[in-house]
């Protein structure tokens, strides 16, 4: 590594620091570890453990986006779904442990719960796909995102309304997910919940991205983005592919929504703050952009984090609001200047 | 060249519309197995159209399509691309975020033997030098000419027996043009069936084996291309006296 | 059929500057006289037409944007709370009678819709979509938050707008209201402004190229139905008395978004005729079925979900394809053709 090479990869460096998305993400991370030393640890810790799983979220949202050409308006309530299948299979789980302690089970329970809320996800998408909006594609294509995007409003309708009516209203959560002491990461007590759930985030992620780029299916995903009709004329099986990534993306919001049962309870409008995050990280890096979803969580975790401790309780959904709109005015293709297809703009 | 024994494809009395509005009446073509069979005529006379609904983007209201005795009129672009048929459109549909390489990836997606898709990028390179050249180049960055090359190169990675190819000299300088024709000459020769739309009626007349002439959606002349050469209507309108 | 009786050419000529067919305007005066009716003086139905009255007036001035500029307006409920709590807050603390700061609550409302117009100019289809909605969460929130202004959860009361405690006045109110909010509507809709708006609506470059500069004409339109929207307000503030944030969420402008375009885009008096029919079977459903909460919006979704893929234009589409194909003459006579 001589020093040509250094120089060069310190100049596109500088470059893109000098970006508005460079500029953002520095800043973030800034006024992180800012928080941090005035308020304490755990305004990073609760950044990351949340801002992996948001990220996920909104790369579900995206996908879905990005492939299918669906706004979906009903993504939060897959959250909730993957909340609520946890809940129900970790309860009882529990409850059998009361009465046989068994070492391994208290171990693996929590991973039984998340994935099988993850499975869930994945099957109510499924459903979702196959009943609505293939037959909504059947039906011709006019007017296909304002249409999707009502159709998706009366799924997240049904969802949320679904639970409440078959379920009530009262909230299901839990403490924790392993009665385990806090771990010491640096120095700081870390707790097992947390620590798993941000491992989690980083092992899908890499998992997604190897599935993206060397698999078969991901390369399907890939060129059914990029080009439909091509895609169909290399025989790829779009109807397949909407099949995977409908799934997939569901199956993401669901393994959010278990994973952070602990720190995020079920109850049948839980899913629209998932909702709303996913919205404004698409928005904040511009639609269709899945790598900029990775630091877009970490800084929507961030912001309702801060906003939290220094404003209060529920200010957290109304100034990353008033940001998103200031970034629709001025930067609508998100702060990465991520060229969006303009289909978005019909 | 000629020494077609079987039907490869058969479109008999074919009529498509676009909603409400019909364009094609009655299209019949018939390729023979190998041939080089053009399909000329001016814009706008259905020459695109007869191509979509062969390839599957199109379904019919009348008529049959028949590719090697089995009916696949209606069928989708995906199944059509699966039975053996190669659409390259005008648009040439490619991945401009993908490379050169993961472009003709994609086009042998159904190849699974490893073996046989290296022998195809053998085989596509050695046709298309130039794209070998730009193997990791994005494939939206590419010029004219060789987004044709990658488009029909991608088409042939898939080991089809019929290629339906829409307009490749369109937008292209003439060299290009003479450079594309004659792979298509040359893949014609290792076998692959070829079925050519096209507006620039000398040189294609040049190179295919029988020829159909489409005006406003039906088929008005049709023969081997030596005696279309010689025709008059062919040579007072497309080939200026 | 023009040479009918001169009594019958002159109600004709006075629907058609109401822009009402004469099924419409039967439709009108059985909804005006209901609730002297006898059997259907029920309180709880008045109670429940009142309410489908201002969704019905609101689907207008939703679509009025949504239908003609194609520019959904997904915080729409966020400016009724405005005209809401503006004109309960001009009310209370300036001692105004609330039949006048009904008026005045159209002022904050329009001016926000303005702004928001203006800004959404820059933005195009989902991006627009995508900034009314944030602009709507964000004033939830600030009523939320904002309690010694707005008392937050705990609510705002406003003065009524009688002093009698039956429904029936503000009936013929909301009833009033609803039939001027349709015929100005109407009247802008066939004036040359409806056609710059049909035509933005349509293809936006289409519209530049003929002259019409779309920002102009976006900005007026959004800011008239961000204006009906916090008039409609006012009403429900003086009519309810109390009011909380949960106005401005987003589930009450997809009540008015869903009956807009289940009556069809482009068309006024589609919602209205969907407005009551369907209040009438959620509320039914509510009140029968309190054990079983939420079916009624189940029900709702349902309905949307299967409107949108089998007749995405809604009943007004639906109108055109059986009724106006009719033959019938009295049919043809009703509806004006």
């Amino acid at each position: 590594m001589n020093f040509q090479t250094v120089r060069h990869h310190f100049i596109k460096f500088y470059g893109w620091a000098r970006s508005t998305g460079g500029i953002t993400v520095i800043l973030t991370a800034v006024l992180a570890i800012l928080a941090s030393i005035d308020k304490g640890v755990f305004i990073l810790t609760n950044t990351f453990v949340t801002g992996g799983m948001w990220a996920l979220v909104a790369i579900g949202i995206t996908l879905i986006f990005g492939v299918m050409n669906i706004s979906n308006f009903a993504h939060g309530e897959y959250f909730m779904v993957g909340s609520l299948a946890a809940y129900a299979i970790i309860t009882p789980l529990n409850a059998h442990l009361q009465h046989h302690p068994n070492p391994w089970l208290l171990t693996v329970a929590p991973l039984i719960a998340i994935a099988g809320a993850t499975l869930v996800g994945a099957v109510f998408g499924l459903i979702t796909e196959r009943l609505i909006f293939n037959q909504l594609r059947k039906r011709g294509k006019g007017n296909w995102l304002l249409n999707c995007f009502l159709v998706t409003i009366g799924i997240s309708v049904i969802l949320s309304n679904a639970y409440l009516l078959l379920f009530g209203a009262s909230f299901r959560g839990i403490l924790y997910y392993w009665d385990l002491p806090p771990i010491l990461i640096f120095g700081v007590p870390v707790s097992v919940d947390r620590l798993f759930t941000f491992c989690l985030a980083l092992f899908t992620l890499l998992g997604f991205w190897v599935f993206m780029k060397f698999t078969r299916t991901g390369q399907a995903i890939r060129a059914c983005s990029q080009d439909e009709r091509g895609a169909r004329m290399v025989g790829i099986s779009v109807n397949v592919v909407n099949i995977v990534v409908f799934c997939l993306g569901c199956a993401f919001a669901a393994l959010a929504g278990a994973s952070l049962l602990f720190m995020f309870p079920a109850y049948p409008t839980v899913g629209l703050m998932p909702l709303y995050n996913s919205w404004f990280i698409l928005i904040l890096v511009g639609l269709g952009n899945i790598e900029g979803t990775i630091p877009g969580g970490f800084i929507i975790a961030f912001l309702q984090v801060a906003t939290r401790i220094y404003l209060g309780e529920g200010w957290e959904n109304i100034i990353p609001m008033f940001i998103i709109c200031l970034i629709l005015v001025f930067k609508p293709y998100g702060i990465f200047a991520y060229s969006v297809r303009s289909v978005w703009e019909k | 060249m000629t020494g077609a024994n079987n039907l490869l494809l058969e479109i008999k009395n074919l009529d498509v519309s676009y909603g409400f509005l019909q364009v094609l009446w009655g299209v019949s073509i018939v390729v023979g197995e190998k041939e080089f069979v053009c399909l000329i005529g001016p814009n706008g006379a259905g020459k695109s159209t007869t191509l979509r609904s062969i390839a599957g983007y199109l379904t019919p209201k009348n008529g049959a399509i028949l590719f090697a005795g089995k009916s696949i009129a209606g069928l989708d672009g995906t199944v059509i691309s699966r039975e053996g048929i190669s659409y390259i459109s005008e648009e040439l549909n490619l991945f401009t975020i993908m490379t050169v390489r993961e472009n003709l990836l994609m086009g042998a997606y159904t190849v699974r033997d490893k073996k046989q898709r290296n022998e195809r990028f053998d085989f596509v390179f050695s046709l298309f030098p130039r794209l070998k050249e730009r193997e990791g180049q994005l494939a939206g960055t590419l010029s004219g000419g060789e987004r044709k090359m990658l488009g029909i190169a991608r088409g042939m990675m898939s080991s089809p027996r019929l290629l339906l190819v829409d307009e490749p000299s369109l937008g292209l300088a003439p060299q290009m043009t003479t450079g594309v024709f004659r792979a298509l000459q040359f893949l014609n020769g290792t076998g692959v069936t070829i079925l050519l739309v096209e507006q620039n009626v000398r040189k294609t007349l040049q190179i295919t084996d029988k020829g159909y002439v489409i005006e406003k959606g039906k088929i008005v002349l049709e023969g081997n291309t030596s005696d279309l050469r010689n025709n008059e209507h062919i040579k007072k309108i497309y080939l200026g006296g | 059929m023009e040479n009918i009786a001169s009594n019958r050419l002159g109600l004709r000529r006075l629907l058609n500057l109401a822009s009402m067919t004469p099924l419409g305007f039967l439709g009108l005066v059985l909804l005006g006289l209901f609730p002297i009716l006898p059997y259907l003086n029920q309180g709880y139905l008045i109670r429940w037409f009142i309410w489908a009255a201002i969704v019905a007036a609101a689907s207008m001035a939703f679509d009025f944007s949504g239908g003609y500029i194609s520019i959904v307006n997904f915080g729409f409920s966020a400016f009724i709370g405005v005209g809401a709590y503006s004109s309960a807050l001009i009310a209370l603390r300036l001692g105004i009678s609330p039949w006048l700061s009904m008026f005045l609550g159209i002022l904050p409302a329009a001016l926000l819709g303005f702004l928001v117009g203006a800004v959404s100019l820059r933005l195009r289809g989902m991006f627009a979509i995508c900034f009314t909605w944030f602009v709507g969460l964000a004033f939830f929130g600030l009523a939320m938050k904002l309690v010694p202004l707005t008392r937050g959860p705990l609510g705002l009361r406003a003065p009524y707008l009688f002093k009698t405690s039956s429904n029936l006045p503000y009936f013929y109110v909301a009833f009033g209201m609803l039939v001027v909010t349709y015929i100005v509507l109407k009247w802008i809709l066939r004036s040359h402004l409806g056609l710059a708006f049909q035509a933005i609506g349509q293809n936006v470059e289409a519209a530049m190229t003929s002259g019409i500069y779309p920002a102009w004409y976006r900005i007026i339109n959004f800011t008239v139905s961000c204006g009906f929207a916090g008039w409609l307000g006012g009403f429900y503030a003086h009519y309810y008395g109390i009011l909380t944030p949960d106005l401005m969420h987003t589930s009450k402008t997809v009540e008015i978004l869903v009956i807009a375009y289940v009556g069809g885009r482009k068309s006024l008096w589609g919602g209205v005729l969907v407005a009551f029919p369907f209040v009438y079977a959620m509320e039914m459903v509510r009140s029968s079925l309190a054990n079983l909460p939420g079916l009624n919006l189940i029900i709702y979704g349902l309905f949307l979900i299967l409107i949108m893929i089998y007749y995405p234009g809604g009943l007004a589409e639906s109108y055109q394809v059986y009724l106006g194909q009719s033959r019938n003459p009295l049919v043809r006579w009703l509806i004006n053709k």
